[in-house]
């Protein structure tokens, strides 16, 4: 991007030490009990900074791609402070910001510590890429999701996916990545994707996911791969030169000690005082022991990893820091839109059926963040049978009454990360290693008309029809 | 006058100063990767590049960037496709897949790129 490398970390910090504060001393330090604490609701009119800042990601960089990508990371600051301002100030609530601050400090903790500790590993596959290779590849990238997460596996694997197909790369290869990797393959464990992770931590068992999604997550993937087959089927580029190399078949794999650091992240996932007791909470800091064992392994993983290998993946922390700034704006100004959401599915909940959660899960997960969509529509569909979210025992006691609403709303929240380049934080990330790779990506609205509508959308539909 | 391959041969540094990039060979530039954008307008006209041929070397302008040793940062490199002059641009062995990588006192490492590197032409 055009922005200086030395661009104001420092106002990230701000806010952090304005919320911290604020909540440390806010007047109204009682509301600061939960999830479902009551909170004054905002106007509908703060929906508007978050409705500015999609509008600017999706037409930014067609329009005046110039000027976004020199300003995206101010307005996006911005326009997260108005809404900050505006739940400091006006509704004197300073709880709702630092919850989300606090989850977007953990988003950003996972996310650049797999992508540092992934950017130190070099896999080389020297294999022909067929149709069926790619979907053998996909499909492992698909599983391996639910084990390294879906973040960890699209920077582990986006390299060589890229690599092993160069000579006949096309875009589709990597929406189809971002559509198996990054989103739908996480769909089976709470390492996954967030909002399984959150909602592992409400008291969902670690296994409900896996027990109760594999039969839709194996049809969807298949669904999807089987898109994908056809559509590389008829890709003949660079067949003359493909036929001509030699390949050997081998797989080389480099940076093996940055494995150690993954597990360490995947470990550090389950150091939380909901998971275990003993973990101490540094609450009100924005911050826990897991995010700074996270934060840590950046350090150590970028300083131990070998100079030639992070040459050749051409690290650069571009990629996590447009993440960081862009998704500071979208989760700081998606609060209004979260609470109106939620305050209304609360007081509707008896109008909300199984596709209404799907639905609405799915359609929010694709331009909000869907993790806190997760959260609100679980809370709606616990408010049904007048049971509390925060209580793991009556998160249980939901799942025993009738668990269709929540396989509803885990399964859109992920699958539906993959309809747009930010509906999950990978995506992104994956689009700016490939266009510094030389692939010329679609824009926001291409990938969405020419990709997600017409491939993701009837698969969900039929999931929708025979599942829920 | 210098070849691309005499020049990688003798691994001989190009210079750049600010967003000026000065490389030790005449050639005709089809596509350039700075960070992740992707320039193929080379017109003289062109928003974001301009380039200049002189004896002996060629500069390149990128008008968007003011300093390219805050911007490519260690461990990346931009990226270029070139063919030598005189060479036949429909011919495409003669499409030249390069590295350049700013480093201390304005020099510029020339790199043909191997397979480590991810970049399609």
């Amino acid at each position: 991007m055009f922005v200086s490398k030395n661009f104001h970390f420092l106002t990230l910090i701000l806010i952090l030490i304005l919320v911290s504060t604020m909540n440390m001393f806010g007047a109204d330090s009682s509301t600061v009990l939960s999830e479902t604490a009551q909170v004054v609701e905002p106007s509908i009119f703060m929906i508007l900074p978050f409705l500015i800042l999609l509008m600017l990601i999706a037409t930014g960089p067609i329009f005046y791609k110039h000027f976004w990508e020199r300003h995206y990371p101010k307005i996006s600051i911005l326009l997260g402070l108005i809404t900050v301002v505006y739940y400091l100030y006006v509704l004197k609530d300073s709880y709702s910001i630092l919850h989300i601050f606090t989850e977007y400090v953990s988003f950003i903790a996972l996310l650049s510590s797999l992508f540092v500790a992934s950017g130190g590993i070099l896999i080389k596959v020297n294999r022909k890429a067929t149709p069926f290779v790619n979907v053998l590849f996909l499909l492992f990238g698909g599983v391996i999701a639910n084990v390294i997460g879906t973040t960890g596996a699209s920077m582990l694997l986006i390299r060589p996916f890229i690599k092993m197909n160069k000579d006949r790369i096309k875009p589709y290869h990597i929406i189809f990545f971002i559509f198996i990797v990054s989103n739908v393959g996480g769909a089976l464990t709470p390492i996954g994707d967030p909002p399984l992770f959150i909602g592992f931590l409400r008291g969902v068992p670690f296994f409900w996911v896996f027990v109760n999604v594999w039969h839709i997550w194996i049809p969807t993937i298949l669904a999807i791969i089987l898109a994908f087959y056809f559509v590389d089927k008829r890709n003949k580029t660079g067949q003359d030169k493909i036929t001509k190399i030699d390949y050997s078949g081998t797989i080389e794999f480099r940076g093996g000690k940055n494995l150690i650091y993954l597990a360490g992240i995947i470990l550090a996932v389950f150091i939380d005082p909901n998971v275990m007791s003993w973990v101490p909470s540094l609450s009100p800091l924005p911050i826990g022991i897991r995010e700074i064992i996270m934060f840590g392994i950046v350090y150590l993983s970028y300083k131990n990893a070998h100079p030639d290998i992070l040459k050749a993946n051409e690290f650069d922390f571009e990629p996590i820091k447009e993440v960081a700034y862009l998704f500071i704006g979208i989760f700081l100004t998606m609060v209004p839109a979260l609470q109106l959401i939620s305050n209304f599915a609360k007081s509707n909940h008896d109008l909300l059926d199984t596709t209404t959660f799907y639905w609405a899960t799915g359609i929010l997960s694709a331009v909000l963040d869907n993790t806190p969509t997760y959260l609100n529509f679980l809370s709606a569909a616990m408010g049904k049978f007048y049971l509390d979210v925060n209580v793991q025992s009556q998160v249980l006691e939901f799942i025993s009454k009738d668990d269709v609403f929540l396989r509803a709303i885990s399964v859109s929240a992920v699958f539906f990360g993959a309809m747009t380049y930010i509906g999950n934080g990978p995506n992104f990330m994956v689009k700016s290693i490939s266009e510094r790779a030389g692939i010329q990506m679609p824009s926001f609205f291409a990938y969405l008309v020419k990709y997600a509508i017409p491939i993701l959308l009837p698969i969900y539909v039929i999931v929708w029809l025979i599942f829920f | 006058m210098s070849t691309i391959s005499e020049i990688l041969k003798k691994k001989k540094n190009g210079l750049y100063y600010y967003n000026r990039v000065i490389l030790p060979f005449n050639g005709c530039l089809l596509k350039i990767i700075i960070e992740d954008n992707i320039l193929t307008d080379f017109s003289p006209t062109s928003k974001h590049i301009y380039v200049k041929e002189e004896d002996g070397f060629m500069s390149i302008y990128f008008k968007e960037y003011k300093h390219l040793e805050e911007e490519v940062s260690k461990y990346e490199a931009i990226k270029i496709v070139i063919v030598e002059k005189d060479k036949d641009i429909f011919d495409l062995k003669n499409h030249r897949k390069l590295a350049l990588y700013p480093g201390e006192n304005h020099e510029l490492k020339i790199e043909a790129t191997d397979d480590d590197i991810l970049f399609i032409e």
